[in-house]
């Protein structure tokens, strides 16, 4: 059996900044894509993903169908500290949710 | 005689206040939904243009060709075997960084993504994208209130968006 498909966020502390990593489970269906039966599969995307840092929204993201299966996404947050919460939402077309947290050691 | 026609006379009065009381109230309903759903540009996503989408986006779409965008799509760069899952890196030496936005050119949809930055969040940025045939792909960073364009051609073998 594979892995069990879910939301993962990987954060790490530098000198002076935060890596932040984010692998959602998602299968972005983009609407055009036809199943074996040659039906056209609904599109299925996250729209919205925000990204909060303890209470503070820090970044946005805002997808099309453009976006990779399984979205990942890296980026960077300036300082940081230990203990610090980082949190992530996403929403996709159909109006189904995630979240995922973790916390920076 | 008169009264007959005093009361017609209201009737027609009231008929068109409450009338337009509805519209007001319709109109005013119709709004709402509107800019609820704003949140996510669905003009932009859907325009099948890259300067219908800037467009959309941002209001204008006067861009400026600039190198201070470091951009690489592709490993190795400029090639993707399979179109459905290309990497993106974006850097960049600007500052005050506010939105940056990746396109590509000959996608059904060209806008891929729309990232909203503050302050705290600093490059580089990474992310995949689905790419359907050989194409420019486009990041545009908007940085005190201009933008900068990068582009680079990319060579896909598979298209990725079927």
């Amino acid at each position: 059996m594979g892995l069990e498909a879910k939301d993962r966020i990987r954060v790490k502390l530098k000198e002076n900044e935060t890596s932040v990593r984010l692998l959602l489970a998602h299968p972005m269906h983009t609407g055009r894509a036809k199943n074996e039966t040659g039906e056209l599969i609904a599109a299925v995307f996250i729209q919205d993903i925000r990204c909060w840092r303890n209470d503070d929204q820090v970044l946005t993201i805002k997808c099309g169908t453009a976006t990779a299966r399984n979205p990942y996404f890296s980026f960077q947050l300036l300082g940081g500290q230990q203990g610090d919460k980082i949190t992530i939402r996403w929403v996709d077309n159909m109006g189904a949710k995630g979240t995922a947290e973790t916390i920076v050691r | 005689m008169t009264k007959n026609r005093l009361e017609q006379r209201r009737t027609v009065l009231k008929n068109i206040i409450s009338t337009s009381t509805l519209a007001l109230v319709a109109a005013s309903g119709l709004l709402l939904p509107q800019r609820l759903l704003a949140h996510w540009p669905m003009d932009a996503f859907n325009a099948q243009t890259i300067e219908d989408a800037l467009m959309a986006l941002l209001g204008h779409a006067d861009v400026v060709n600039d190198s201070v965008v470091q951009f690489k799509v592709g490993s190795p760069p400029s090639y993707a075997v399979n179109g459905a899952s290309v990497p993106v890196e974006i850097r960049s030496t600007l500052e005050e960084i506010e939105r940056i936005i990746v396109l590509v050119e000959k996608n059904p949809n060209p806008l891929a993504m729309s990232l909203d930055f503050t302050a705290v969040v600093n490059l580089p940025f990474k992310s995949m994208i689905k790419i359907n045939e050989d194409s420019l792909v486009i990041a545009v960073i908007s940085a005190g209130g201009k933008l900068y364009k990068t582009s680079r051609m990319v060579e896909v073998d598979i298209g990725g968006c079927g």
